[in-house]
């Protein structure tokens, strides 16, 4: 599904991403691990698009996307969502949902119907409103939301996409811990089929949600494994502890 | 995002019964005024269109208008082109001038989208102004006017062409209201509200700004066509930068993003200029208290206002309601 090859990242002097070689399969739960600054953020720029690699190549569902357009990959099927909300401000949840369920599909064009009011639309936003527990929430404007339903509202943009590769940038961010319950709930839910790169940093949530764990540091692909293998790997602890025996 | 609202019905169609009602009982200088009105209240729309609903503050459309103008005139007056091709001609063209800029400022923002505009807006005036053939800035007179005689209606007639022009008037609003309500407009207010999230979706937010400034730009052409045929006279005057910003005024007077404000805002402002002018030769300095006025209390404008107010008492109600 998803084919990265020695993928390089320098602003001037300073290299962000060196040589990532990562490969999902269809269907695969990846869980991105790596602590402040380890360059996960900058990985799913690179693979959405908002940054251009200085070298090396993604190849998304056979093609290559390594130089592709933001909304080139978005219509191949690949939707994020942030670490810090990107919502429509100033519209309600359904309005935010109908946007994105419609630009998603492609159907933005037309100058007399609309597309977004249409009953296909709208059971993609009933779906998804319910999917992430926005269902009593949907008139609602997103101004006057709380920080945990704009949260919610975040990932249901990108699902609204229907998606084939999902990329979440820290979903639980800032959020407490029955929304992390929910959020479990949530991933356990959703299609077996869907790809999805997590970043997250909430430990058990993520061992919990992966298939596989990806570990970055100082830009750069340390650990790959089960998600066993990473809670026994040294490695990794001393990435996160540091070194106890130079302490 | 736009939705057609009975406030927004009520004001459109009392402004445009009070043009008509002034059109019929006033004299000739009754009909400048309301010809005036609508012409000014079609090229805010057409801006209204543009920067209320995509965020797009545009400083060429008054340009755009005098293009319109431009095209109209000088095919009928140079050529003697049936006033309807040449209108299509206006109209069509002015569409695509819209598309280039809308094309090449898409990716820029904020005060240098506004300053670009007004270069482009500028180097349609300079070409205008520096065309022998165009007549330079002595203009062309000549400009016909459409032939309606087969319907029995004579253009030629004050009260007429005054009608003709409400008629325009409120086609684009309709025209406006019709594209902001697809979901060509629901993606227009999308780019407004967030464009990288739009693009991370799917959009190319380029094509599609591109596509409603040609929509814009084809509203406000059709506005200087008409403009063209008022005054049989075509001049760079047309072209000149601050009919852009008045329009801009216009559309803040009457509430930016609310699409009927332009209609209130266009009335509110020439009659104001009116009926202060009757006074004083400062009425400009009046007018531009009562915009300061408008942009400190609230910035939502003359009609933003009412309708804030009018929903928000219709929200107290039914809130009121559930708790009896």
């Amino acid at each position: 599904m998803l084919e990265v090859r020695n993928l390089c990242k320098n602003f001037g002097g300073l290299a962000v991403a060196k040589n990532i070689s990562l490969s999902l399969k269809k269907g695969e739960r990846r869980v991105v691990l790596g602590p402040n600054g380890a360059g996960k953020t900058t990985l799913f720029n690179l693979l959405a698009g908002t940054l251009t690699p200085t070298s090396g190549s993604i190849i998304l569902g056979g093609r290559n996307i390594t130089r592709a357009p933001v909304e080139k990959r978005a219509r191949l099927g690949l939707a994020r969502s942030y670490q810090k909300n990107n919502l429509f401000e100033g519209l309600t949840v359904r309005e935010n949902l109908g946007l994105a369920a419609t630009t998603a599909s492609g159907r933005t064009a037309s100058l007399r119907c609309c597309a977004h009011d249409g009953a296909e639309m709208q059971d993609i936003i009933a779906e998804v409103a319910e999917q992430v527990g926005l269902s009593d929430s949907l008139d609602k404007p997103v101004s006057s939301c709380p920080y945990g339903n704009r949260r919610q509202l975040e990932v249901g943009l990108a699902l609204a996409a229907r998606p084939k590769l999902l990329l979440m940038d820290e979903p639980t961010s800032g959020v407490g811990p029955n929304m992390i319950d929910a959020f479990d709930k949530l991933i356990h839910a959703l299609p077996r089929d869907l790809t999805m790169l997590i970043i997250e940093h909430d430990f058990d949530l993520g061992f919990n949600v992966a298939d596989s764990i990806t570990v970055l540091n100082y830009g750069e692909v340390v650990f790959e494994g089960s998600p066993e293998a990473t809670r026994q790997s040294r490695e990794v602890k001393e990435i996160y502890l540091g070194d106890w025996n130079h302490a | 995002m736009f939705y057609q609202t009975s406030i927004k019905t009520v004001c459109v169609a009392a402004v445009t019964f009070g043009l008509i009602a002034y059109a019929m009982l006033g004299g000739y200088f009754a009909r400048e005024i309301v010809i005036e009105i609508a012409l000014l209240a079609m090229l805010a729309i057409a801006l209204d269109f543009l920067a209320g609903y995509g965020g797009m503050i545009s400083l060429c459309h008054g340009a755009i208008y005098g293009v319109g103008a431009y095209i109209f005139g000088a095919t009928t007056a140079l050529s003697g082109t049936d006033p309807w091709l040449a209108a299509l001609a206006a109209i069509a063209g002015t569409a695509l001038f819209g598309w280039i800029v809308g094309a090449i400022t898409a990716n820029v923002g904020g005060i240098f989208f506004i300053m670009a505009t007004l270069a482009f807006g500028q180097m349609a005036y300079v070409i205008v102004f520096e065309s022998r053939a165009l007549g330079g800035d002595d203009g062309l007179a000549g400009v016909g006017r459409f032939d309606l005689s087969a319907v029995g209606v004579n253009l030629n007639d004050s009260l007429q062409f005054a009608l003709l022009c409400v008629a325009g008037m409120l086609l684009a609003y309709m025209v406006a209201a019709t594209v902001l309500r697809s979901s060509f407009g629901r993606t227009l207010s999308g780019i407004h509200a967030n464009e990288d999230r739009m693009q991370a979706l799917g959009l190319s937010v380029r094509t599609h700004k591109a596509n409603a400034f040609a929509i814009s730009g084809a509203i406000a052409g059709a506005a200087g066509m008409l403009a063209a045929q008022h005054t049989q006279y075509i001049s760079p005057e047309y072209l000149v930068w601050t009919l852009s910003g008045e329009a801009l005024v216009v559309v803040i007077l009457g509430g930016i993003g609310t699409l009927a404000g332009p209609v209130v805002g266009a009335a509110l402002l020439v009659t104001l200029e009116h009926f202060i002018g009757g006074y004083t030769d400062r009425w400009h300095m009046f007018i531009g208290a009562i915009l300061i006025v408008a942009v400190m209390a609230g910035r939502r404008g003359l009609f933003g206002e009412i309708e804030h107010r009018l929903s928000r008492r219709s929200e107290t109600k039914t809130e009121a309601g559930i708790h009896a």
